[in-house]
């Protein structure tokens, strides 16, 4: 028998950001590791299939064939290693591996956060990418085409391609995988579900960025003097000034090509200063908008841990800035690991932004209870309730803001603890025998099924794994406006008493290594207050007359620039 | 002169199948002293029973009525559903030349259309004012609507695009092309143009002693930001890009990428054929989608005129959907003014968004009985030219067309029959 020498990675180049971040007079390029696999032309791999079609000159460009692993010791099977800008820019193929790459790896990311493989949200295994879809300014992930789309327009010096950006790449990926998990994100909801699904791929796609070798570097080269020493001065490593130099200094260049389409958002996220008045304000009821209210927690999270970290570094003026660099990079990983993490602890439908918050403290502190050294959740809980997002659970005293444990009368004797870990049959048995009050407290009238059931194994700080199933069911009520009242909840002003509606609820269970509840995160279906500004909100803004508006990315995204008046909808006919 | 009043109004609703045309002719004593303003003139598809040249026999039927003098034209935007009658040809035949022959002294029209609003093509955009980076983004509209249209034929040659879907873009786009001969014959016409928005001076004082006209629309940049909270630059910037990258892809045989290798059409490899040609699919709703949000911005530049005469109130909004109402009807002062209209031009030709319900529900004249002084309402229209029913789209929208029914004297020039090109109504002024 002989070892296994098969590479587990290939290192592709992508362009480290954009076209426009040059270090040098040349494109900032990184080498990244993907999962290792025999790629046919496309790159078509197990997960992702670049299907190069441009619609608007219908032309299909003939991939490339890739190297089998290991066989090529230059640049290990990476067909750019030594191409020079001009090929980058001018070859589609590179575009190709470009988004093959980022795509391959935000999804690596998310496998390695959740301890598990993370499906798409459409039946099949392989996203489409077109890294040429059409000329427009515009990327979005469309569930029905199961793609990632990505458009090219002229600029004003050069042809500007949305799929040389980093950050779109991963933001449209991210959408595509919190699809995956939490499927129902997508359902018509509050805004701030919408919301959410645009903060998150922001987050995502910030802090992947952020977490790449060289782009710090450049980052604070740019903004901090000094480049040429290997010290940096104290004076540049507050929080307030990372976050002028290096949030907004990353939101800028990436605002350089593609003003329109990220530019001002991450700007606007970055440059929102605290305040709990946003969340109430009517502008920010724009899915968009909203969603900036989310990136500037989570950034300005990002940025207090950093500070804190450079200042436990010593008194010393100057600081080294290979450390800061490394610092930096190490807590927008660790971060990213955490808000991914979090997903497993929301609720499956309805989600707002008070939700993610207790999951995401709960999740972290599963996984890694002492959190001295950095104070992530400490920080985090300050920073989301500056921008007026309490958690939802109250927690306890240790841990304020963590999900409450499940009530006590759970009754586990029918059912089989090895089924449970893989059969949604027996889990719904589960959810069907406990569904009374002392237990999980179902909603008795309506209809219920299980939507997932998620085994997974996480490797915690110290080394140790943490094994969990993670269970989401969901409540349908189909009911008209005028039996509402029966829920106690109000009918939206105007809306006729035959109007037929469905209500949503549901809850995530999360099951220890032992097969016991360790929490039972729910939003439920009778929750009077949150259906009623659910039911509200939809109605003033339309779903009611137009349902297919609120369920496409394409749309959204054409949408957020053409910012309607907030009135619009309810003057039609 | 100055104490002049007009005793009464005929006005004139023109056939003009999808479009608007209206001549308002206001009485003073004898007949010699009729004041005529004609707006709107446009037609974007007619009833095959109306048989040829119908533009050109409204135009003949405009300079009969006036006796061969138009004392004003207001041409409230730019849309060719409003001005394609104005059109001429180089011999001189179109219904365009009639219009001119008519010598109007006076042509109003938004002040999205001042000759010095326009940007020169060198003027780089950081440089552009608001003003001159809107109109410089109703210019790309129009490049965008070439380009929709050259894009959809070539499309459907390709058969990478349904009929129906051809239709609706032809539609959009073909309305939305810059009509620059009708523009031009604008231009040219008229003593005096005026370029207006909300609260300015209408420029019909003169024309019209004794009656007053309110300019309630549309607002210019500075209103509108009054009541946007967030309005970006975003808007116009996507428009340049969409310009852009439009022109691009007309150009004959674009190549994005010239060295690289491509597969002959027909030939991409199996596996990749079902995404293709959902690409495609999408890339129709994709070019419908923008023709649409250009066919709003476009509308929302309409002149909205109010006419207060002997105790009567007069509305014609062109086809100012509610983005541009909004700012006339966040002033108290006006809501109040407009609640006692008595005749209303209907919007947009009745689609779903051009009567605002607040602005409806505000009128006090509306009655379900047949009261002396109920509501008029006229409408320009053609069913079947725009929009679904199904996706609640179509133009007119029947619940508009419901209400108005009921609660109005409702004139549609689908009540025309034959081929009679005109429908007139008089109203007496106190």
């Amino acid at each position: 028998m002989t070892a296994n020498t098969t590479p587990r990675t290939r290192t592709l180049t992508i362009i480290a950001q954009d076209p426009s971040v040059r270090v040098g007079g040349k494109i900032l390029r990184a080498q990244v590791e993907v999962p290792a696999e025999e790629l046919a032309p496309g790159p078509w791999g197990y997960r992702v299939h670049v299907v190069d079609y441009d619609s608007s000159t219908g032309s299909q460009y003939r991939p490339i064939k890739y190297p089998p692993i290991g066989t090529n010791k230059n640049g290990d099977g990476d067909p750019f290693f030594k191409a020079t800008d001009a090929n980058l820019l001018s070859d589609p193929n590179f575009h190709a591996q470009n988004v093959y790459a980022i795509v391959m790896r935000i999804l690596a990311r998310f496998e390695f956060a959740l301890g598990r493989r993370v499906s798409w949200g459409f039946y099949g295994h392989q996203i489409k990418v077109a890294p040429h879809a059409f000329a427009d300014a515009n990327a979005f992930y469309s569930e029905d085409d199961q793609a990632l789309m990505f458009g090219y327009f002229p600029g004003l010096t050069h042809m500007v391609f949305c799929c040389l950006s980093h950050d779109i790449v991963a933001h449209e990926t991210s959408h595509a995988l919190l699809d995956g998990l939490r499927t129902r994100f997508t359902d018509p909801s509050s805004p701030e579900q919408a919301a959410f699904h645009e903060g998150f791929a922001d987050v995502v796609a910030l802090l992947s960025v952020f977490a790449l070798p060289g782009i710090v570097e450049t980052i604070i080269d740019i903004n901090a003097p000094g480049k040429n020493t290997s010290q940096i001065a104290r004076k540049y490593t507050t929080a307030d000034a990372l976050r002028k130099s290096m949030l907004l200094g990353l939101a800028k260049e990436m605002g350089q090509e593609l003003p329109t389409i990220r530019g001002d958002v991450l700007r606007r996220s970055v440059e929102l200063a605290p305040s709990r008045k946003y969340i109430h304000d009517l502008e920010f009821m724009e899915p968009h908008r909203r969603g900036e209210i989310f990136v500037a927690a989570v950034m300005n999270s990002f940025v207090e841990v950093w500070a804190k970290r450079l200042e436990a570094l010593g008194k010393a003026d100057q600081l080294d800035r290979g450390r800061v660099v490394e610092e930096g990079a190490m807590i927008a990983d660790y971060l990213l690991t955490m808000v991914i993490r979090a997903l497993d602890y929301t609720p499956p439908v309805n989600l707002e932004f008070c939700d993610f918050l207790s999951a995401v403290l709960t999740s972290d502190r599963e996984i890694n209870p002492n959190d001295s050294r950095y104070h992530f959740r400490d920080i985090l809980r300050k920073t989301f309730v500056s921008y007026g997002i309490d958690p939802a659970a109250t927690g306890t005293e240790e841990e304020p803001g963590i999900w409450d444990a499940p009530k006590a009368g759970l009754n586990y004797d029918l059912v089989h603890f090895e089924s449970m870990q893989r059969d949604r049959d027996e889990v719904f048995r589960f959810i069907w025998q406990n569904r009374g009050s002392e237990a999980l407290d179902l909603y008795d009238d309506s209809y219920t099924r299980v939507l997932s059931l998620r085994p997974c194994l996480r490797v915690g700080p110290d080394g140790f794994a943490l094994r969990e199933t993670v269970v989401e069911y969901m409540q349908i009520v189909t009911v008209i406006a005028g039996e509402l009242g029966r829920l106690k909840i109000k009918v939206p002003e105007g809306m006729a008493a035959d109007q037929e509606l469905m209500l949503y609820g549901g809850g995530t269970l999360i099951f220890d290594e032992y097969g016991r509840v360790k929490y039972h995160i729910t939003n439920k279906v009778n929750h009077s207050e949150r259906q009623e500004q659910r039911l509200k909100y939809l109605w003033e803004y339309g779903y009611y007359r137009d349902p297919s508006s609120f369920r496409n990315f394409a749309n959204l995204h054409r949408k957020k620039r053409m910012a309607p008046f907030a009135d619009s909808i309810r003057q039609e006919w | 002169m100055a104490t002049m009043k007009p005793k009464s109004l005929t006005l004139r609703s023109y056939q003009v199948g999808f479009g608007d045309c209206f001549l308002l002719t206001f009485h003073y004593n004898g007949k010699t002293h009729d004041r005529h303003v004609l707006i709107d003139f446009g037609s974007t598809g007619q009833k095959k029973s109306m048989g040829e040249n119908l533009m050109v026999r409204v135009a003949e039927d405009i300079k009969k009525e006036t006796g061969g003098k138009l004392h004003a034209i207001v041409a409230t935007h730019r849309h060719k559903d409003h001005i394609s009658g104005f059109a001429t040809n180089a011999k001189g035949t179109a219904s365009g030349d009639i219009i001119a022959s008519c010598n109007p002294d006076v042509v109003i029209q938004p002040w999205t259309e001042h000759p010095k609003a326009k940007p020169t093509d060198k003027q780089a955009p950081s440089t552009m004012t608001k003003t001159q980076s809107f109109v410089n983004s109703l210019r790309s509209m129009h490049e965008i609507a070439e380009s929709v249209l050259i894009e959809a034929d070539r499309r459907q040659k390709q058969k990478a695009l349904g009929p129906v879907m051809h239709r609706e873009l032809t539609f959009l786009g073909d309305d939305n092309l810059s009509n620059m001969s009708a523009v031009e014959n604008l231009m040219n016409m008229g003593k005096k143009h005026f370029y207006v928005n909300y609260g300015t001076r209408s420029g019909l004082e003169s024309v019209l002693p004794g009656v007053k006209i309110r300019v309630l629309g549309p607002p210019n940049m500075k209103q509108s930001e009054e009541i946007t909270t967030q309005r970006s630059k975003d808007e116009d910037e996507f428009w340049q890009l969409q310009a852009m990258s439009n022109k691009f892809v007309i150009q004959s045989n674009p190549k994005v990428f010239p060295k690289a290798k491509i597969y002959s059409p027909t030939n991409g490899p199996g596996a990749t054929r079902w995404f293709v040609q959902r690409v495609r699919a999408l890339r129709g709703e994709q070019l419908l989608s923008i023709v649409r949000a250009l066919d709003k911005v476009m509308n929302n530049t309409s002149i909205i005129l109010l006419f207060e005469v002997g105790g009567k109130k007069l509305l014609f909004p062109g086809d100012a959907q509610i983005e541009n109402w909004s700012y006339a009807l966040s002033k108290p002062a006006v809501k109040r003014m407009l609640a006692g209209v008595d005749l209303y031009k209907v919007g947009h030709h009745g689609s779903r968004n051009a009567t605002p319900r607040s602005l409806w529900d505000g009128f006090t004249k509306r009655s379900d009985k047949q009261t002396k002084n109920r509501l008029e309402t006229f409408c320009s229209t053609m069913p079947g030219k725009h929009g679904k029913a199904v996706s609640k789209t179509e133009v007119p929208r029947k619940t508009l067309v419901d209400a108005l029914k009921s609660l109005s004297n409702y004139h549609t020039t689908e009540e025309l029959k034959g081929k009679s090109i005109r429908l007139d109504h008089t109203i007496n002024f106190k």
